[in-house]
């Protein structure tokens, strides 16, 4: 079948799917977003560096609403375009790779994206590339509506980069923002994706993302949501072959009346895999959290680790940690817990000499620092100021 | 003029009286070892001190420099040069040692590689404060967080307790070098064995027990301890 036929079948799937609402997260009427809305889009770089993307990045991919679009690569065996150049230039290949691990007729929102959705990036990094810097992503909404980027990376056989994605949108702005990602690991290869997302409070946002990890591939991931957000609802699910890694990270902080519903799967598929899913959530004022999380393994090892801290009496946080055993060769665990923070903790920092702000500001910096292995110095920079903003956000 | 003075004092914990009548004084170049049984009140005594929340005081004085700091908050009296190790320091989720104590070495001017090296937590710094900890260990960061302090009179609870006599000597060396950094080279230093007696030598010794002071004396109150015990003593 070629590139034609599959999206003729695409379609229909989504056509399908219109009218589905998704399986988690509030219902929206997606109807409203996609008319079409006038104004030039314009980039606001104050929001995008709140959400750290570097915009003189040596590989970067810039898109503006649906309706501007900017990329380009000056590091050797990085392939950057927007996706539509991608399935124009290479459309046996693009078959192959687009809507492959993503179904468009999933829910309502990947209907959209299918139908509606505009740009988005192609990445490839070639075999044995190893790349130091990250690979800069910006989507930015300006003048609201639908933002419906398709995103694919291919890292092959023993490559290893980091995409950098930040995600925001101007003040008051009415945005629908639907992400479809879908992202290979070749063999051997080591894909890190660190996303950043900053929203307003009338924003929607649904992410949905695909990983397939090839035997002895690593895929890391850290997520970050940390900033107002009407509702939110996400979950990225990864496939592990044999001696496949993957290791999970979620810093979900809700503000106001923000309701998130964030959360990761993964299936151990092969022999050996293993994979760890970490969360945070810190719930201010009166926001609703979910945070699931779901491991599904034949065999292999696998671990979640859900934490909840709650800063305000109006605030719901809920996690789901789920496994499931399909052999007796998998071994699986959770750790889960809730709660505000501990007023002994607070006041041991206070008798080291710490104002009780500060004490405050330790422990959640402590609450949203999670350990991720093997990050390049330049990317663990990055994470470290957004742990800070993270925390600023939180006080 | 005593450095600290504690006047008749009575601590309650919630709605218990765990003090009464609690009289001690620590002078310039005084190293005090309060010595008690288990549940004698002796960190109980130390947390009223630095005025940890919940620990009441419900009546007597406390003075400081001269200065009456009895209702004096905890951040306060901190930032007047007093200072607590804890018995046992609480874990902190995701805090880094070295975080920490980079942090008050920022404020103390301290040098987060010397304290390290000094309490062999070199390869702590990296780790989770408190998570996994071996008892000794615990105890040489939370030792290692009074000498980035650098405080004018430090309360030491339970150094010696639950650590091995290699942990001991070195947590030693660090209390000792706490009193000599300090203005007035005084400590008040807590202990139920009094093992840390044979590295650091007290000038006053005092036993509390049942919740009051039953006797202060010079340092061959120890001996007396080991030979006959709190029971017989008092």
């Amino acid at each position: 079948m070629g590139l034609e036929n599959w999206f003729k079948e695409v379609e229909a799937r989504a056509r399908e799917g219109l009218n589905k609402p998704s399986l988690y997260g509030v219902d929206i009427d997606v109807k409203p977003f996609l008319e079409v809305r006038e104004g030039r889009p314009i980039l606001d770089e104050s929001r995008v560096k709140e959400v750290g993307v570097d915009l003189g990045a040596k590989a970067i991919y810039t898109q503006i609403d649906q309706a501007y679009f900017k990329y380009l690569s000056r590091i050797p065996g990085v392939e950057v375009m927007r996706i539509e150049d991608f399935l124009e230039s290479k459309p046996d290949e693009a078959k192959e790779y687009v809507w492959k691990l993503v179904d468009p007729g999933k829910d309502k929102y990947t209907a959209v994206a299918a139908l509606k959705g505009r740009g988005g990036y192609f990445i490839r990094v070639k075999k044995n590339t190893k790349v130091e810097e990250p690979i800069m992503a910006c989507l930015f909404m300006s003048i609201g509506g639908l933002q419906a980027p398709h995103n694919v990376v291919i890292v092959e056989k023993g490559a290893e980069a980091t995409v950098y994605t930040g995600c925001t949108i101007a003040p008051e702005v009415i945005g629908l923002h639907v992400g479809i990602s879908e992202f290979y690991v070749e063999e051997n290869a080591v894909l890190r994706f660190v996303m950043v997302h900053s929203w307003n409070r009338v924003s929607h946002v649904r992410p949905r993302t695909a990983v397939f990890v090839k035997s002895g591939g690593k895929y890391i991931s850290y997520y970050v949501n940390l900033s107002r957000v009407k509702t939110l609802q996400t979950y990225p699910v990864v496939y592990l072959n044999d001696n496949a890694y993957t290791y999970l990270a979620s810093i979900v902080l809700g503000v106001e009346d923000s309701d998130i519903d964030v959360g990761n799967a993964v299936y151990l598929e092969g022999e050996n895999s293993v994979a760890e899913i970490v969360s945070r959530s810190i719930s201010r004022d009166s926001t609703r959290i979910v945070a699931r999380a779901s491991i599904v393994a034949k065999n292999g090892r696998g671990h979640i680790d859900c934490r909840g801290l709650m800063l305000s009496d109006r605030a719901v946080i809920k996690t789901i940690p789920e496994l499931q055993a399909l052999t007796p060769n998998a071994i699986l665990t959770h750790e889960a817990s809730i709660g505000r923070l501990a007023e002994d903790e607070i006041n041991y920092l206070i008798s080291k000499g710490f104002t009780k702000e500060e004490a405050i500001a330790i422990l959640l910096r402590g609450f949203v620092s999670v350990e991720v292995k093997g990050l390049p110095q330049k990317v663990r920079e990055y994470i470290e100021t957004i742990e800070k903003l993270t925390v600023e956000k939180s006080m | 003029m005593e450095m600290l003075k504690v006047d008749n004092v009575a601590v309650s914990v919630g709605e218990k009286v765990v003090l009464k009548n609690v009289s001690i004084s620590v002078d310039r170049n005084e190293v005090l070892f309060l010595l008690g049984p288990n549940g004698a009140g002796k960190s109980t005594l130390l947390r009223a001190l630095v005025g940890f929340p919940g620990y009441n005081v419900v009546s007597g004085k406390i003075y400081f420099e001269g200065e009456d700091i009895t209702g004096v908050p905890m951040e306060t009296r901190v930032a007047k040069g007093l200072a607590i190790a804890h018995q046992i320091p609480p874990k902190l989720l995701g805090v880094r040692v070295r975080q920490l104590l980079e942090a008050l070495c920022r404020r103390n001017k301290c040098d987060v590689h010397e304290i390290a090296n000094d309490l062999g937590i070199l390869h702590l710094l990296d780790r989770e404060f408190g998570k996994g900890f071996s008892g000794g260990e615990l105890k040489r960061v939370e030792i290692a967080t009074l000498l980035a302090q650098k405080p004018k009179l430090a309360l030491i609870d339970e150094p010696d307790s639950g650590v091995d006599v290699d942990s001991i000597e070195i947590i030693a060396k660090a209390i000792k070098k706490v009193i000599e950094v300090s203005p007035y080279r005084s400590a008040i230093i807590v202990t139920h064995s009094a093992l840390i007696s044979r590295y650091i030598e007290p000038t006053k010794v005092c036993i509390l027990m049942s919740g009051t002071v039953k006797i202060c004396n010079g340092k061959e109150l120890i001996e007396e301890v080991f030979r006959y015990g709190f029971r017989e003593l008092v």
